[in-house]
């Protein structure tokens, strides 16, 4: 009897094995998500070098402002005006050896690096929120759609509630009541994200739970966590992945449009909304404060939505050969 | 339903009223000069005083009434209704604009994806929508503003206007609250044009953003129903492949489209807020933002609640519609 | 080696020659296939059998030219009245499709839009047909009385006659649409016409379905019908009465028809000639009674051992051994020869070529030449 277990598990894992490499096939065809793949494995890549590349203490400099906003010098935007602290793209100091490549933030940083260090920020806490709202969602709406009766019920308004919600407001409220701080800010996207994936879930579930392999599972007398976790949630994640994926992209733009509306835990923190904000008062001025920042979340979330929409078409069961 | 929008402003409530950590719920309502005594006056006139249920029960039972509380600050507070009432038309007109945009644009696009599946049309119009997707609403409208606001007037070409619903406030009569409608029923050309020149960019910057998101959807569903039998049977009766598309496949391919398009409509009224934010649009989205940070309770449960209603009413106008249109689904 | 004899004098209307197609998949080209040749007479039923996957339904779909994307036709040609299909331009195509070729499908719930009304959907086949729509306003204004199917039909064979370009009413072309769609209903035997035509695929039948099906093919007046297993997705009752009704049909209005099917039963109650198709070539043709009465080709020898005989007591069912073959890595030569009772070595090396005995039996065997 054991061996036979341990023969089908071979063969199961090797047919997902070969399904996974049709998957990549698949792929590799499409050059939207080609393109997109290797520019947010380049973002990947850059996160988690950048505090190689540049160094983290230029986040801070000197003369740096304390909390309460005082800062030790005059904070202007303007081109070439005499002492200043901004200046714009490509334009060298005027009398020290460096060049703007993007010219420099408020506070006379470089924006080049700021981007650079900012970029980790952006993408280590969208994969925290994306895969904590997944995990929570999909749990949650496993669970729901498996048990059903009054707890499905339960979990389904509860859902309705925080579907209802407009836009950002329930982010908004939750991050204005909590003070600022990075885990604030991702509990309260994470409000904002969960729901779609109880509803997925949920759907999944509950056709899975008719098809017959159920019923010989539960024949066989495997537990009800048993069959949940082992052989249903693993059929049952790819339109999970692809949603997750796709998501990531949004919640990279949501939690950037938090900070730039003022949720950054401190002003100088490098983070793509944040600098967005700063340049906010001066667009005209300093349109590069605004414009650089924004691309680069536009790059990032694009990347990710390519991949994940080609994901997406991949995996869709009926297109596969 | 009711259950939907008691939860919501429960969590609400709760949130914005609930926990001295963040804003004191009494902070819209007084000004640095007032004295202890007057902000507690102020404090046990709004009721903030009493433990957080018994609130909730007072403006439950005043909400029931129409009466929501007053916003804005002291000197100028002004029953909470009444202030979105008067805002309301402007988002209205902005999402109205928004949708037909994303919709003329957002469903061809779909289709000339879906139709032309991996080959450049298809590449060139996924790019067009996945951008839009991914673009921060901030930033776009910043952009919008940028080119055509500030450097078209530095270059010397007439440039449109980056700010605010209308450069001519008050020169007409107040019929629908909506700039555009307002011009047109006073027959004033100028005012309407004036208005319609500050409704494109922020109009555009909303749809922009959206209308990547119906063009995938348009794309998806399209796709599937190419694949479909029926689809080969009108082809094997030697019908022109346009006739093929635009009577057979588009009919069922957009029934989830203009599902997808009614729940969008309730999305655009609230996720506006930023682009009315960079465009000092005067709508309920900002003032809505405007509340957040200050903490204004009142105004923040009337703006959810009224959009939490209309995105279930979204969704029962949907379903109805649903009936219309595919002849498979009765009641 | 050959006995050659000439076949009965009479028109054909399609033949295929030597047609060679592939499929291009993730796993490997699928030769599908492999040197198909076939004869369509005018006015008969040509039964064209095999297992699934043999590749019937492919030949029919590459006379229409609706093959997927991933198809390649390899060679050999398609003649219909003597054109050779292959060579021709897409618009043509849609033209023969529109007049010329019908084709009736499988499943008519997956077949028929469900969200359109059977009348839009036979409606547009008539209305491709604009010469013949001002031909019938004529002939129904000269004759006086209502236009029926039936005369439609006979309307071309005057097609020389051009209709000189007197202007017809569009509100006229509707009308004798209409009267054309409710006739062309009512001889596939649908009760109620008119109210069938206001109604939508899902409200109907299986059986009414597959009738309507049939109807948009009458529509088009074609020159030959291809019905890809049109009983496949009926019960029994409904498949007898749709059998009767393509019977009826060609003796009413002498109709041509390749039937494809993978029941023999189908094939023997209504085809006039059968084809029996193997791993992408076909293996024997000729008359439906030959064939029963004396198959030569061994596949078509095992198959009707294969069939049970409800008059014979019998231990055990007899069946072919071995499986269909992966056409993706088909066997070299001749792909019966793995389950061949009769194999030689040279059924390893070449596909046989075709011998002709008289009355029209040809079989590609070398047990019977070369």
């Amino acid at each position: 009897m054991k061996s036979v277990g341990v023969e089908a598990r071979t063969g199961e894992w090797a047919a997902r094995w070969a399904d996974f490499r049709y998957t990549l096939y698949l792929l590799r065809r499409n050059p939207l998500v080609l393109a997109g793949g290797l520019i947010a494995l380049f973002f990947i890549g850059l996160s988690l070098s950048a505090n190689y590349i540049v160094n983290p203490q230029l986040a801070t400099p000197a003369g740096y402002p304390d909390f309460e906003g005082n800062y030790p010098f005059v904070r202007s935007y303007s081109w070439n005006e005499g002492h200043l602290i901004n200046w714009g793209p490509g334009i060298r100091l005027y009398d020290g050896p460096e060049f703007f490549y993007l010219g420099t933030d408020g506070w006379g940083r470089d924006l080049l690096t700021m981007i650079i260090l900012a970029i980790p920020v952006d993408i280590e806490n969208a994969v925290i929120i994306t895969v904590a709202a997944a995990a929570f969602g999909t749990l949650l709406g496993a669970f729901a759609g498996y048990v059903g009766g009054v707890v499905d019920e339960a979990v389904l308004r509860i859902t309705d509630i925080f579907l209802a919600f407009p836009g950002l407001v329930l982010a908004l409220v939750f991050a204005a009541m909590f003070g600022r701080s990075i885990p604030t800010l991702r509990l309260a996207i994470l409000l904002v994200w969960w729901p779609p994936y109880v509803r997925l879930m949920r759907g999944q579930i509950l056709s899975e739970k008719e098809k017959t392999y159920v019923e010989a599972l539960r024949a066989l007398g495997a537990g009800h966590l048993r069959i949940l976790f082992r052989h249903i949630i693993p059929n049952a994640i790819y339109p999970i992945l692809v949603q997750a994926t796709l998501d990531f992209g949004g919640v990279v733009l949501t939690f950037s449009a938090l900070m730039f509306l003022g949720f950054s835990p401190t002003p100088s923190l490098p983070e793509l909304g944040n600098l967005a904000a700063d340049g906010y008062q001066h667009i005209f001025e300093a349109p590069w404060l605004i414009v650089f920042p924004g691309l680069v979340m536009l790059l990032i979330a694009l990347a990710f939505n390519l991949v994940g929409d080609g994901l997406r078409d991949v995996l869709d069961p009926r297109l596969r050969r | 339903m009711i259950f939907v929008l008691l939860g919501v402003s429960i969590i609400i409530f709760y949130l914005a009223r609930g926990f001295p950590t963040g804003i004191d719920p009494v902070a819209p309502y007084i000004h640095p000069r007032m004295t202890s005594e007057q902000i507690a006056e102020v404090r046990r006139v709004h009721g903030f005083d009493q433990p957080i249920p018994l609130q909730y029960f007072y403006w439950l039972s005043d909400a029931l009434r129409g009466d929501f509380g007053s916003t804005g600050v002291w000197a100028n507070s002004r029953p909470a209704m009444n202030v979105f009432l008067t805002s309301f038309p402007f988002t209205v007109q902005l999402s109205v604009t928004a949708i037909i945009l994303t919709v003329t644009i957002g469903i061809p696009l779909g289709i000339i994806s879906a139709v032309k599946n991996n080959k450049l049309p298809d590449h060139i119009s996924r790019i067009i929508a996945l951008t839009g997707y991914s673009t921060p609403s901030y930033w776009f409208g910043f952009m919008l503003q940028l080119v055509f606001f500030y450097y078209f007037a530095l270059w010397g070409l007439p440039s449109l206007p980056s700010s605010g619903a209308s450069g001519m406030e008050g020169a007409v009569p107040r019929v629908t609250g909506m700039p555009v409608l307002d011009g047109l029923f006073a027959v004033n050309i100028q005012y309407t044009f004036d208005a319609l020149a500050h409704l494109i960019l922020p109009a555009f910057s909303l749809a922009f953003i959206s209308l990547g998101f119906l063009a995938r959807i348009v794309r998806a569903s399209m796709l599937e129903v190419l694949r479909q039998d029926y689809i080969i049977l009108a082809r094997s009766k030697g019908l022109k492949e346009r006739v093929v598309i635009y009577r057979h496949a588009m009919k069922n391919a957009l029934i989830p489209a203009v599902t997808m398009t009614g729940m969008f409509f309730a999305l655009l009224l609230g996720g506006a807020m930023i682009t009315e934010f960079v465009f000092n649009w005067p709508g309920v989205g900002r003032l809505s933002l405007l509340a957040v940070f200050q903490g204004d309770s009142n105004f923040i449960l009337v703006y959810t609640l009224v959009l939490a209603v209309i995105v279930v009413a979204a969704n029962l106008a949907v379903d109805i519609l649903y009936v219309f249109l595919d002849p498979r689904i009765k009641y | 080696m050959t006995k050659f004899s000439e076949p009965k004098e009479r028109d054909v209307i399609l033949e295929v020659k030597d047609l060679r197609l592939e499929f291009h998949t993730y796993r490997g080209n699928v030769k599908a296939l492999n040197g198909v040749n076939l004869k369509l007479y005018k006015k008969e039923v040509l039964g064209l059998v095999g297992e699934s996957g043999c590749g019937k339904s492919v030949t029919a779909l590459t006379i229409i030219d609706l093959l997927p994307e991933n198809a390649e036709i390899l060679g050999g040609q398609i003649l219909l009245t003597g054109e050779n299909l292959l060579k021709k331009s897409k618009d043509e195509i849609r033209t023969i499709r529109a007049k010329r070729v019908a084709t009736v499908f499988q499943d008519p719930m997956t077949f028929l839009n469900p969200v359109l009304t059977v009348e839009t959907q036979l409606q547009e086949t008539f209305t491709l047909d604009k010469e013949g729509l001002k031909q019938a306003v004529e002939f129904q204004s000269t004759k006086g009385k209502n236009i029926t199917y039936l005369d439609f039909l006979s309307l071309e064979e005057q097609s020389s006659r051009k209709s000189d370009d007197k202007k017809v009413s569009r509100g006229e072309i509707k009308r004798i649409v209409k009267a054309l769609c409710i006739d062309v209903l009512r001889l596939v035997k649908l009760a109620d016409p008119e109210r069938i035509l206001s109604q939508y695929p899902f409200e109907l039948s299986g059986g009414m379905r597959q009738r309507a099906m049939i109807a948009m093919a009458l529509a088009r007046r074609p020159a030959f019908f291809i019905a890809d297993e049109i009983t496949t997705a009926l019960d029994v009752t409904v498949q007898a009465q749709i059998l009767h009704l393509l019977r009826e049909l060609k003796d009413k209005i002498g109709s041509t028809t390749l039937m494809i099917t993978h029941d023999l039963a189908v094939a023997a109650e209504i085809a006039d000639r059968i084809a029996v198709m193997y791993g992408g070539h076909v293996v024997e043709a000729t008359e439906t009674r030959e064939i029963f009465r004396s198959p030569l080709h061994p596949y078509t020898i095992l198959l009707m051992r294969a069939i049970p005989n409800v008059t014979r007591l019998v231990e055990s069912l007899e069946t072919i051994p071995g499986t269909v073959p992966d056409m993706i890595d088909p066997p070299p030569g001749c792909p019966f020869h793995p389950r061949c009772p009769y194999g030689m070595v040279k059924c390893v090396e070449k596909f046989p070529g075709t011998t002709h005995f008289d009355g029209g039996h040809e079989v590609a065997c070398y047990l019977y030449g070369d």
